[in-house]
């Protein structure tokens, strides 16, 4: 009896080719799906500008293989000091503190300069109008809370697979993000 | 010489014709700028340059560093102060660093929160500033009290003590808060009244230092106005000083100047500190420019990165305090560093 049960257990060799083929086929089924997840993972990420190392060179007005850059200058309104006396919006030392165009810092006019209440004012980007040059990002950070930065804005990027902004980037700030966080949003911070 | 056949022809003309889609390949690729070597090639009008404003000029400078630096090892130093014995205290992290006059660490005060801003007491008494609120530590570093929190919107920066009274400046709520020495609020001073004169703080940053000064009179910056304010304890605004200007070096740079200040001994005038172009400056109790103690050259990492030289944010503005000797001392939040530096000459 235990003889009979030992023998039911023997593998015979076209058991063993069946079993090594459907192997194979879960294998190549299996490596298939992997490839095409691995693919849709890499197709899912965008690229996208790290403020916080960002150091506004000028080279995303220049390097975008499109003819108007994809990279705009954006606002966080939540940092934003609503300062008079913007100095993302002001030359260094304006003769008037006003919307004058020989007082603006903006070469292209983009920024718009609006009343909210005495003495503050709220700053808005004309993308129209924004080449993405990083110009008034550099007053702002350099007297401001940095509440100005560029971003890839992407109804315009192509999503190249190689960015030719991010070949130019001196400070290797261009990193792909995922799609569905596409963009890296400034926040308030608050030093002491 | 054998004639070319239409066939050997057409051949010909394609090589020259690959050949030159080669020839022109090679050459836009050898030409093309692709690391941006040759930098943005935009005009001049979209760079921002103030290598003029940096220029101080030499004959201005009254003062020199006569000290070694003293790194405090903290990772986010947020407040300078000097107490008696000319002791420094260097608030960060969740501790205080405290050094002898001579740079001796002395045994750290541990916290449980991240402090903001420090004022030392005559008797050693620590008055910290914690997001929202006031902690209270003796001279050994024991917690004697916690005050009531000034609410959600507060963002306490600074601290002075005086003989009765504390002040504390809340950028949050852009007011000067009084207590008396207990923890009771006693009132708000600054907040806008143009019946009384009063215009009100613009704190467009969390920069929002005040003194009591030797006149009796609390001196508290409003740096969206680019000036300093004289109040008494009372709330009345006596008189303001202080002008906006990057170009000129007895005005206060950009939107929101000065970031923090100190007193000199003997009502000698006052220490300034300012962000973006980093000028550690005098003026006298009047408010007159008297000279500088240090400029944007000084501050190496600051200067860095404001020309677009090295990565960063620069956020951390200086602060600073004097000694009983007229030593000035900056904190640099950026490096960590408590830099000393003497005047050049006895008189100012």
């Amino acid at each position: 009896m235990a003889q009979e049960q030992i023998d039911s257990k023997e593998i015979s060799r076209r058991d063993l080719l069946q079993g090594g083929l459907r192997n194979l086929c879960l294998l190549g089924v299996g490596g298939a799906a992997g490839l095409l997840i691995g693919r849709s993972r890499a197709q899912a990420t965008v690229w996208q500008i790290d403020p916080y190392t960002c150091i506004s060179c000028g080279n995303c007005a220049s390097y975008c293989v499109m003819e108007e850059s994809a990279v705009k200058c954006v606002h966080a309104f939540a940092m934003c000091g609503y300062c008079d006396l913007c100095t993302g919006f002001l030359e260094p030392e304006p003769d008037a503190i006003n919307k004058g165009a020989e007082n603006e810092l903006c070469p292209t006019g983009a920024i718009k300069r609006e009343f909210v209440e005495d003495p503050y004012y709220q700053y808005t980007i004309d993308e129209k109008l924004c080449n993405g040059c990083g110009k008034c990002v550099k007053g702002c950070n350099a007297f401001g809370n940095g509440s100005l930065f560029l971003q890839v804005r992407h109804d315009r990027c192509l999503n190249c697979n190689q960015c030719s902004i991010a070949a130019a980037c001196p400070s290797q700030s261009f990193r792909r993000v995922p799609a569905d966080q596409p963009y890296i949003i400034k926040e308030a911070y608050h030093a002491g | 010489m054998k004639p070319l056949t239409g066939k050997s022809g057409t051949n010909i003309l394609i090589g020259i014709i690959l050949a030159l889609a080669i020839a022109a390949a090679v050459i836009a690729l050898v030409t093309t700028d692709r690391t941006a070597k040759k930098g943005s090639r935009l005009g001049p009008e979209f760079g921002y340059d103030l290598t003029e404003q940096k220029k101080i000029d030499p004959a201005l400078i009254l003062y020199r560093e006569a000290a070694p630096v003293i790194k405090t090892a903290l990772q986010k130093p947020t407040a300078l102060a000097v107490g008696p014995h000319d002791r420094i205290y260097v608030a960060g992290d969740r501790e205080i660093c405290v050094f002898d006059s001579q740079a001796k660490p002395l045994p750290k005060i541990k916290l449980t929160s991240e402090p903001r801003c420090l004022a030392v007491a005559h008797d050693g008494t620590i008055y910290l500033g914690i997001q929202d609120h006031i902690e209270v530590y003796n001279d050994q570093g024991k917690k004697l009290a916690a005050w009531e929190s000034l609410g959600d919107k507060a963002v306490l920066t600074a601290v002075a003590v005086g003989k009765n009274d504390v002040f504390v400046t809340d950028a949050g709520n852009r007011v000067v808060v009084r207590y008396d020495k207990s923890g009771r609020l006693l009132s708000f001073i600054g907040k806008k009244d143009p019946d009384r004169n009063i215009p009100g703080f613009n704190v467009p940053s969390p920069y929002f230092d005040l003194a009591i000064a030797p006149d009796g009179l609390l001196r508290v910056v409003n740096p969206g106005n680019l000036m300093i304010e004289a109040y008494t304890f009372d709330g009345d605004r006596e008189f303001w000083w202080g002008k906006p200007s990057t170009n000129s070096i007895d005005g206060f740079s950009g939107c929101c100047n000065p970031v923090n200040f100190a007193l000199l001994p003997n009502d000698e005038g006052f220490v300034t500190a300012e962000k973006g172009l980093t000028r550690i400056k005098i003026y006298d109790p009047a408010g007159k420019f008297v000279g500088v103690v240090a400029g944007p050259e000084t501050f190496a990492e600051h200067d860095r990165i404001l020309s677009g030289k090295g990565q960063g944010n620069l956020e951390g503005g200086l602060d600073v305090a004097v000694d009983s000797q007229n030593r000035v001392l900056v904190l640099d939040p950026l490096t960590d560093e408590i830099r000393i530096f003497t005047r050049k000459t006895k008189n100012l």
